[in-house]
C-alpha cells in the first residue's frame, strides 16, 4: 500500500487548503456582504466581519423579485434537463466512442460547430422555431432548449469516459455470449458511473446557471429562473443593490450545493473492482 | 439491481417534474392578446423596468387607476430587469412577440425606432403635455420626425459636495443658478490637501458623461443623422475631457483611482471624506441621503456651465408603443395618461429622477421644499436638450469599441489631445462603413 | 445465462470475428449505432441543427435586425470586409491569449486538485463539496463578487497589504493587470468542472494497475506518468478541448467586469460579435464573424485532436 512520508503529506494538506481558500474565499465574502447594511457596503474600507449584523437583506431578497419561485423554476428545469441529457447521451456517446466511421465524423463535427458558433447568432431563428411550437414562455420549452444545447458537451465528455474503458472487457463479455445490450448494462454502465455522475452535474449546473436563453425565451415573471431574477437587482446605469443581491445569491447557492453533495458521493469509484474476468 | 432502481427513480422524477412544469408555465406568448372585435375587452401588455420598490409601487398605482377607469382596455403589468432588457427586446421584436407598451430609454430605443418597430406617437400627444415639456426633450425622443416615445424620467450630471471639507479649505460654497467649469476646477484645487482630494469622478464609462457635458461647451460631436452623420472633434468636444486630464495630472485634485471606477463606486471615497466633491447622476441624491455616514453634511452644487451654458444631453426614460400591436390606439392613450403631470410627479419623486413635464417638476419642488438637493437638480434640468449623437446609426458601436477605450486611454495619460481626436475620428470612419 | 439476442441467428458478435462476412457485420454495426443515436437526434435536429444552419446562412447575406428585413444573398462580401477589420482581429488575438491561458492553467490546477481529492487525505467529502463552490454561483453573482474583491479598496489589496506587498493596485482598471485579473477569474470559474471530470477519470483507473506498478517498485511520480496519465488521456483530451471552446466563447463574465475595457484590453471576440449583431444590428456581418471563429477554432482543435486520436489508435 502507499505510504507517503509525513513531509509529503503535510505539503499535500497545505496545497489542499490553498486550493480551498482560493475557491471558497469569494463565497465567504459574499456571505459577509449579504449581512452588511448598504451604508457599510458603500464605505471605503471593507472588512470581512460586518460592524453590525444586518439581516434585512435576506428579507428584501425573499420578498422582492420572487426569488423563491424563480429558484423553484430553476430547480425544476435543471433537474429535468439533467435527467433528459443523461438518458439521451449514454447510448449516443457509446456509439460515438465505439463505432468508427462516418457516424463519428458527423457527430463530432456537429458537436464542435454547435459549441463554437456564437449562441447569440442563432437565438432569433431558435426563438421563431419555439414560437411556432408554442413553447415560448414555457418551462418545458426551456428544458428542451437546455437539453439540446447541453447534449453536445455531454456527448463529448461521456465518449471520453467510454473510450477510457478498455475494449477487452466488452470483448470478453461478448465471447461469453452477451448481447450488445447486456454488455452495455452489465459491464459498461457500472464502469461509466463516475462519468455519468460528472455529466449529470454538468447538465444540472449548465441549466441552473444559464442566463441568456432564460432571459430571452421567458416573458412572464412567474416563469423567471433564478439568474434572471437575480439580475433584476441590477438596475439601470449599473446601480447594484449589493446587499439584497448578495443575500439572494447566497440563497441561490444553497440548492446547488445540496444537489452536489448528494451527487458527489457517487463520484467515488468503488464500483470498479477489477472486472476483467467477467 | 442498481440500474433498475436508478431507472425507476429517473422515470418517477421525470414524471413528477413534468407535472410540476406544465402547471407553472404560462401560455399564449403572442403580443397584445385580446379580442379584435370592436368593443371586446382587450389586454395591453406593459413591460416595465422599475427597480426601486417605491417606484414599483408608484407604477402599480398608475396602472391600477387606469384599469379602474378603463375596464375595456386593461393593462397587464410585466416586471422585467434593466440589465439584459436590450437583448430581450431585440429577440422579442425579431420574433414578433414584443409587448404592447415598452419601457426603456431614449438613447437605446432609437435603433428600434429606426428599424421600424415603434409606433408614431406624434398625433397621440395631448396638446397640454406637448407644451409642458421642453422642445429639447421632445427632440431627444424624435426619430425621422416621428415621436417614438413619451419622455417620463430624466437625470442630469451634478456635483455633490462635502460642506465641511469645502468650508475648511476656505472656499465659499457656490449657490445660484450655475457654476462654471473653471469654478469647479478652482474649488477642487483648494480642497486638495493632506491625503484627500478635491474631486472623485467615476469615469469608468466616460463616453456618456463626455457626450452629455460636451454640450455645455458646444461640443456636439456629430452632425447629420443616420448613416450620413459626420463626426467632428474640436475645442468644444475636448473641453471637458481636457479639464479632467488637467485636474488629474496638473492640479492633482482628482482621485486617480476614481477615474477607473463607476459612479457608484466613487461614492466610497466621498463618504469617507477622502474627496471633497463628486460628480454623479442627479438620482444619487437619494442614495447619498440613505447611505452617507451619520452626521455627513452634504450639499448639491449649482449645475455645471461651460462656454455655452448649462446644456446637457437629455436621455429620458420612455414609454413606447409596439408598431405591430393590435391595440396601438388604446396603448398610446395609456402612454399619454401615464406621462401626465400628476403621475409623473409621483413616479419621479419615488425614483429620485426628474420629470419631463414642467408642471410635474413644480409639484415635486412644492412637495419636497427643494430639500435634499432637489432645488439644484431641478435647476440643472432646465438645460436638458436633445443631442445629435442620438440620431447617429453607428453610435453604439462607436461608443463601445472606439470612444470608451480611447477616452479611457486618454484619461490614463496614454494618448494626448491629438491622439484622442484622431482615434475618435478614424474609429468612427471604420465603424460607419 | 440465456442469450436473448434480437439481432441475428448466429451468436451475437459485436466486435467482429472471422466467422461473419465483412458487409454483414458492418450493417449490423450501423443498425446498432443508429438505434443508439436516434433518440437524441430529434430534439437536436429541431432545436440545434436548424437554427445553426440558419445562423450560418446569415453570414452570406446582408441580414439586419430591421423589421421585415429582406436578407439578400451577398456571397462573400461580409468575409472580405472582415478580413480588413482590425478591431475584429485584435479581439481575436485577445481571445486566443485568454482561451489558451485559462485552459492551460485550469488543467494544471484542476489536475493537482483532483489528485489531492483522490488521495487518502481526511475530510474528503467536505473538501470535494467546497471545491465545487464556484460552480454553484450564477454568473452575475460571480462577476459582481470578483469586481468587489478586485476593488482598489477591496479585500485582495487588503490581504496584500497585510503581507507587505503593494496594496493599491487597481486590478481591473489598470491596462496591464486587467487581462491577467480576468484570467484568474476565468480559471476560478472553470476549476470545478475540470476537477470533477478529472476526478471521475481518476476513479475509473483500475486499482490493480496502480497496485501492480507499486509492487514493481515504481515511485509516485513514475506511477503517475506511466499509469495515471495514459489512462486519463481521453478524459484530459475531451475536457481540455471543451474548456478551450467554452473559454474562447465566453463573454458574459468579462462583459460584466470590464465591458471589454480598459482601453479594449479585454474585448473578447464573442463580445465583439455580440456588439455587432445586437448593438449594430448587422446580423449578416456578425454571422460572418461567427463562421470565421468556428472555422479557426475547429482547425486548431482538429489539428490537436487528430494527432491524439492517431496516437490512441496505435
Amino acid at each position: 500500500m502507499n505510504r507517503t512520508s509525513a513531509g509529503v503529506r503535510t505539503l499535500q494538506y497545505i496545497a489542499l487548503v490553498g486550493f480551498i481558500l482560493f475557491l471558497g474565499f469569494p463565497l465567504l465574502w459574499l456571505v459577509s456582504a449579504s449581512i452588511k447594511s448598504s451604508q457599510e457596503l458603500a464605505a471605503l474600507d471593507m472588512s470581512v466581519l460586518p460592524r453590525q449584523f444586518h439581516w434585512d437583506n435576506y428579507a428584501v431578497a425573499l420578498q422582492k423579485q420572487g426569488i423563491l419561485r424563480s429558484a423553484l423554476n430553476s430547480l425544476i428545469v435543471a433537474l429535468l434537463s439533467m435527467v433528459l441529457v443523461v438518458v439521451l447521451s449514454i447510448p449516443a456517446s457509446y456509439a460515438l466512442a465505439r463505432f468508427k466511421g462516418k457516424l463519428r465524423a458527423v457527430g463530432v463535427g456537429w458537436i464542435l460547430v454547435s459549441q463554437v458558433f456564437p449562441v447569440i447568432l442563432i437565438i432569433i431563428p431558435l426563438f421563431v422555431v419555439l414560437r411556432n411550437a408554442h413553447l415560448v414562455d414555457t418551462l418545458v420549452g426551456l428544458v428542451l432548449v437546455y437539453t439540446t444545447f447541453t447534449m453536445p458537451f455531454a456527448l463529448w465528455m461521456l465518449q471520453g469516459f467510454v473510450a477510457a474503458i478498455p475494449n477487452e472487457l466488452e470483448e470478453a463479455a461478448a465471447m461469453d455470449g452477451a448481447s450488445r445490450f447486456q454488455t452495455l448494462r452489465r459491464i459498461v454502465f457500472p464502469l461509466l458511473m463516475p462519468g455519468i455522475v460528472a455529466t449529470a452535474m454538468f447538465a444540472f449546473v449548465a441549466a441552473w446557471n444559464e442566463f441568456f436563453f432564460a432571459l430571452v425565451l421567458i416573458q412572464s415573471p412567474e416563469n423567471y429562473t433564478l439568474p434572471v431574477a437575480l439580475k433584476m437587482f441590477v438596475g439601470g446605469e449599473g446601480k447594484v443593490a449589493l446587499g439584497p443581491l448578495a443575500a439572494g445569491a447566497v440563497l441561490a447557492t444553497i440548492p446547488s450545493l445540496i444537489v452536489f453533495s448528494i451527487l458527489q458521493r457517487r463520484l467515488t469509484g468503488g464500483l470498479l473492482t477489477g472486472s476483467v474476468k467477467g | 439491481m442498481g440500474t433498475r432502481r436508478i431507472a425507476l427513480a429517473g422515470v418517477a422524477l421525470t414524471t413528477a417534474l413534468l407535472a410540476a412544469c406544465s402547471q407553472g408555465s404560462a401560455t399564449n406568448p403572442d403580443a397584445g392578446s385580446g379580442g379584435t372585435a370592436a368593443g371586446a375587452p382587450v389586454t395591453i401588455k406593459f413591460q416595465s423596468l422599475q427597480d426601486q420598490p417605491a417606484a414599483v409601487e408608484a407604477v402599480k398605482g398608475i396602472v391600477d387607476s387606469w384599469n379602474g377607469a378603463h375596464p375595456e382596455a386593461k393593462v397587464e403589468l410585466i416586471q422585467a430587469g434593466w440589465d439584459g432588457v436590450y437583448d430581450k427586446l431585440v429577440t422579442q421584436f425579431n420574433g414578433n412577440a414584443a409587448p404592447d407598451v415598452i419601457h426603456y430609454e431614449a438613447a437605446s430605443i432609437v435603433p428600434f425606432a429606426r428599424d421600424g418597430y415603434l409606433a408614431d406617437l406624434t398625433s397621440k400627444v395631448p396638446a397640454d403635455l406637448k407644451s409642458d415639456v421642453s422642445d429639447g426633450v421632445w427632440k431627444s425622443v424624435t426619430v425621422d420626425n416621428k415621436i417614438v416615445g413619451m419622455p417620463t424620467e430624466l437625470q442630469t450630471y451634478v456635483v455633490f459636495a462635502n460642506k465641511k471639507l469645502l468650508e475648511a479649505s476656505g472656499a465659499k460654497i457656490p449657490t445660484g443658478d450655475s457654476m462654471t467649469l473653471e469654478q469647479l476646477q478652482a474649488l477642487a484645487k483648494s480642497a486638495t490637501k493632506g491625503g484627500s482630494y478635491g474631486l472623485a469622478w467615476g469615469l469608468k464609462s466616460p463616453t456618456a458623461t463626455f457626450m452629455s457635458l460636451g454640450l455645455t461647451s458646444g461640443g456636439t460631436y456629430f452632425t447629420g443623422t443616420g448613416k450620413d452623420a459626420k463626426i467632428n472633434v474640436g475645442e468644444g468636444e475636448l473641453a471637458v475631457p481636457k479639464l479632467v486630464k488637467q485636474m488629474a495630472y496638473a492640479d492633482k485634485s482628482i482621485d486617480p483611482v476614481s477615474l477607473t471606477q463607476s459612479g457608484s463606486q466613487a461614492l466610497a471615497s466621498f463618504y469617507a471624506g477622502k474627496a471633497a466633491m463628486t460628480v454623479q447622476g442627479s438620482y444619487q441624491a437619494a442614495n447619498i441621503k440613505k447611505d452617507a455616514p451619520a452626521g455627513f453634511d452634504w450639499v448639491e452644487l449649482p449645475p455645471l456651465a461651460g462656454s455655452q451654458g448649462t446644456a446637457q444631453a437629455a436621455n429620458p426614460q420612455t414609454l413606447s408603443v409596439n408598431a405591430d400591436s393590435p391595440n396601438v390606439d388604446k396603448a398610446a392613450e395609456f402612454v399619454a395618461y401615464f406621462a401626465g403631470a400628476e403621475n409623473m410627479a409621483k413616479l419621479n419623486q419615488a425614483d429620485a429622477l426628474i420629470p419631463a413635464s414642467k408642471k410635474a417638476q413644480d409639484m415635486i419642488l412644492a412637495s419636497t421644499g427643494g430639500k435634499d438637493g432637489w432645488d439644484m437638480t431641478m435647476k440643472s434640468a432646465q438645460g436638458l436638450t436633445g443631442a445629435p449623437f442620438l440620431a447617429v446609426d453607428a453610435y453604439t458601436q462607436w461608443k463601445d469599441t472606439v470612444a470608451t477605450p480611447n477616452f479611457q486611454k486618454y484619461l490614463a495619460n496614454q494618448i494626448d489631445d491629438a491622439g484622442l481626436t484622431q482615434a475618435l475620428t478614424d474609429g468612427f470612419g471604420q465603424v460607419n462603413r | 445465462m440465456t442469450i436473448t439476442s434480437t439481432v441475428a441467428t448466429s451468436p451475437a458478435d459485436p466486435l467482429g470475428s472471422p466467422r461473419r462476412t465483412g458487409s454483414g457485420r458492418k450493417n449490423q454495426q450501423r443498425r446498432e449505432a443508429i438505434a443508439l443515436v436516434v433518440p437524441s437526434l430529434i430534439p437536436i435536429i429541431i432545436f440545434s441543427v436548424v437554427p445553426l444552419l440558419q445562423g450560418i446562412w446569415y453570414a452570406f447575406t446582408d441580414a439586419t435586425l430591421r423589421r421585415n428585413d429582406t436578407a439578400d444573398f451577398v456571397g462573400l462580401d461580409n468575409f472580405t470586409r472582415l478580413a480588413g477589420d482590425a478591431f475584429f482581429w485584435d479581439s481575436f488575438r485577445i481571445g486566443m491569449v485568454w482561451a489558451v491561458s485559462v485552459t492551460l492553467i485550469q488543467l494544471v490546477a484542476s489536475l493537482g486538485l483532483a489528485l489531492l481529492l483522490n488521495s487518502n487525505l481526511r475530510f474528503r467529502s467536505l473538501t470535494r463539496l467546497l471545491a465545487l463552490i464556484p460552480w454553484a454561483m450564477p454568473p452575475v453573482v460571480v462577476a459582481i463578487m470578483w469586481t468587489m474583491i478586485y476593488a482598489p479598496n477591496g479585500p485582495l489589496n487588503h490581504l496584500l497589504g497585510v503581507v507587505g506587498l503593494p496594496d493599491d493596485t487597481n486590478w481591473l482598471g489598470d491596462f496591464d493587470t486587467a487581462l491577467p485579473a480576468v484570467i484568474v477569474v476565468g480559471v476560478w470559474v472553470g476549476m470545478p468542472q475540470t476537477t470533477v471530470t478529472l476526478l471521475a477519470g481518476l476513479q475509473q483507473i483500475p486499482a490493480e494497475l496502480m497496485e501492480a506498478a507499486a509492487v514493481d517498485g515504481a515511485s509516485a511520480w513514475q506511477r503517475f506518468r506511466s499509469v495515471v496519465l495514459p489512462s486519463l488521456r481521453p478524459v484530459i483530451l475531451s475536457i481540455t478541448s471543451l474548456n478551450f471552446i467554452w473559454n474562447f466563447n465566453s463573454f458574459g463574465l468579462v462583459y460584466v467586469m470590464t465591458e471589454g475595457g480598459p482601453g479594449g484590453k479585454t474585448m473578447l471576440p464573442m463580445l465583439f460579435t455580440y456588439l455587432e449583431a445586437f448593438k449594430n444590428r448587422n446580423l449578416g456581418y456578425a454571422a460572418a464573424m461567427g463562421v470565421v471563429l468556428v472555422v479557426v477554432v475547429v482547425l486548431i482543435l482538429a489539428g490537436f485532436l487528430r494527432s491524439q486520436f492517431r496516437k490512441e489508435a496505435s
